[in-house]
């Protein structure tokens, strides 16, 4: 399990508490909006500063978002001139005045998809990654999970949408990977209650599709047992197949028409 | 002179094959990858150089800097495009893989010509990563990335541009520059490579991402990021 340590005293701002978007012009991300960032119960000096910042790669660009009583929202935020727009992530910062010291934070946020969806899983196309058709990599919001899906292959975007085969093949071994890792590297530390964002959401997808999850997904508690996790595990995987059963005959159709 | 271009994936992965079979052939003939399909005209359309010889990453990076604020190109008009990256790369790739004096190429990873997408591997490319470290610190603080040879990797570009946080930070690079540039000669200090002296260059990233956690590094001047540090960097901060 990743232990986490907070011996700095920094306090955390939830996801949950904020709200971030981005405009597009002509399909291109040119600017964004924090419409709302929810500081109370933080116990915060009035006048520390509060900044967000844009950033992915060598590129990195604050705006001032004024201080913990006087916050500038909704704020806009230009990005036209960075040269990474689309897989840009979001670092909120409260400091102290004076001595420029951290006390609340929040990193590695995406913006909020439009429409209000919520989705668990982004999907990035320009990931170069040889000769493998995919992989997943925990460089999403709040260290949670990103599919690459190589970007060599052509008419790859539409395969990964529409064609029956791959969802077949490839969803539930990524949904597969996704909740071992969940379990078994990083280890959640309530059921209940995650600390973790993308923990929570995978956990309710769970429960969306009518699997309870085990109470204990830690490995490093007394009371985690391996083989619930594992038989957890796969029954989220089948019945996200299952929920997806027109995808299988869908396929299954297609095998029996070819000659 | 030539057009600038993008080479295509089918251009990428020519030029792959090519990178392989020079592995076992350091003679093996340079495929024509300025061509259709391999490759196509940057829009808008811009002349450059291909003769053009570099002494160093810094003359690289300056050369193509002006060459681009000349072209009426922003940096985010051509930085993420990985094509041209890998076009210009292919263009100088005599003296990006130089023959070394037993007559063999002078070649290193793939991902130093074949510009990547993949995070871990995007700085080292040979003419990408230059530039991007100029047009974003300048000429000045700069220099102690990109003192060495076009076709040398260094350690500081690997120890600080593979980290987000330190290489996007202006004020700590410029910290860091003060620290281990040499003025004079314009080249790192002796010894700041080292993993055994005290402050060296591996011990001020660790320090550093201590202080991630603690202070807003991004307000504050490079003066007092260097005040911050603890004794063992002081033979560092005395030596001019």
């Amino acid at each position: 399990m990743i232990q986490r340590f907070n011996y700095t005293g920094r306090e955390k701002i939830v996801r949950k508490n904020l709200s971030i978007t981005i405009k597009r012009e002509n399909d291109k991300i040119t600017s964004f909006v924090l419409d709302r960032l929810d500081l109370q119960g933080l116990n915060l000096p009035p006048d520390a500063d509060t900044w967000i910042e844009a950033y992915y790669r060598s590129e990195l660009k604050r705006f001032d978002c004024g201080t913990v009583t006087n916050l500038k929202l909704p704020l806009v935020g230009e990005l036209s001139d960075m040269a990474y727009t689309e897989n840009l992530k979001f670092r909120i910062l409260i400091a102290e005045r004076q001595n420029r010291k951290i006390l609340a934070h929040a990193d590695r946020l995406a913006p909020e998809e439009p429409a209000g969806k919520e989705f668990i899983l982004p999907v990035d196309f320009g990931g170069d990654l040889g000769n493998m058709i995919w992989t997943v990599k925990y460089e999403g919001d709040d260290g949670g999970p990103v599919l690459f899906i190589n970007r060599k292959i052509p008419n790859i975007e539409n395969i990964a949408k529409h064609d029956p085969m791959f969802f077949v093949y490839v969803y539930p071994v990524v949904i597969r990977e996704i909740l071992t890792y969940m379990i078994f590297v990083e280890g959640v530390d309530s059921v209940s209650d995650p600390s973790s964002e993308w923990h929570k959401k995978w956990l309710k997808f769970s429960c969306i599709l009518g699997i309870t999850p085990p109470q204990v997904l830690n490995p490093e508690h007394d009371n985690f047992d391996k083989d619930a996790a594992s038989n957890w595990i796969d029954a989220v995987a089948r019945a996200f197949c299952d929920k997806y059963v027109s995808k299988f005959n869908e396929l299954i159709n297609q095998l029996e028409k070819t000659p | 002179m030539i057009a600038i271009r993008i080479m295509t994936d089918e251009g990428e992965n020519e030029f792959s094959n090519y990178f392989n079979q020079l592995k076992s052939d350091s003679g093996y003939p340079r495929p024509d990858l300025s061509t259709p399909p391999y490759s196509e005209e940057f829009c808008p359309r811009v002349m450059i150089n291909e003769t053009k010889q570099f002494q160093s990453k810094l003359e690289l990076a300056k050369y193509l800097d002006d060459f681009f604020t000349q072209s009426n190109l922003k940096r985010e008009d051509v930085l993420g495009r990985n094509g041209l990256w890998t076009w210009l790369a292919y263009l100088w790739f005599d003296q990006l893989a130089p023959f070394d004096n037993s007559g063999n190429r002078l070649i290193g990873e793939m991902a130093k010509y074949i510009c990547s997408s993949d995070y871990r591997d995007y700085y080292r490319h040979f003419v990408a990563g230059p530039y991007m470290i100029y047009s974003l610190h300048g000429k000045n603080n700069s220099r102690i990335f990109l003192y060495s040879p076009v076709y040398e990797h260094n350690d500081f570009i690997e120890q600080i541009a593979s980290r987000q946080f330190l290489i996007a930070h202006r004020n700590l690079v410029e910290a860091f520059s003060i620290l281990y540039l040499d003025s004079a000669s314009g080249k790192p200090k002796r010894g700041a490579q080292s993993r055994k002296k005290p402050g060296n260059i591996r011990r001020f990233v660790r320090i550093v991402q201590q202080f991630e956690l603690t202070y807003d590094l991004y307000e504050m001047r490079p003066e007092q990021i260097i005040d911050l540090l603890p004794p063992e960097f002081d033979a560092w901060r005395r030596n001019p």
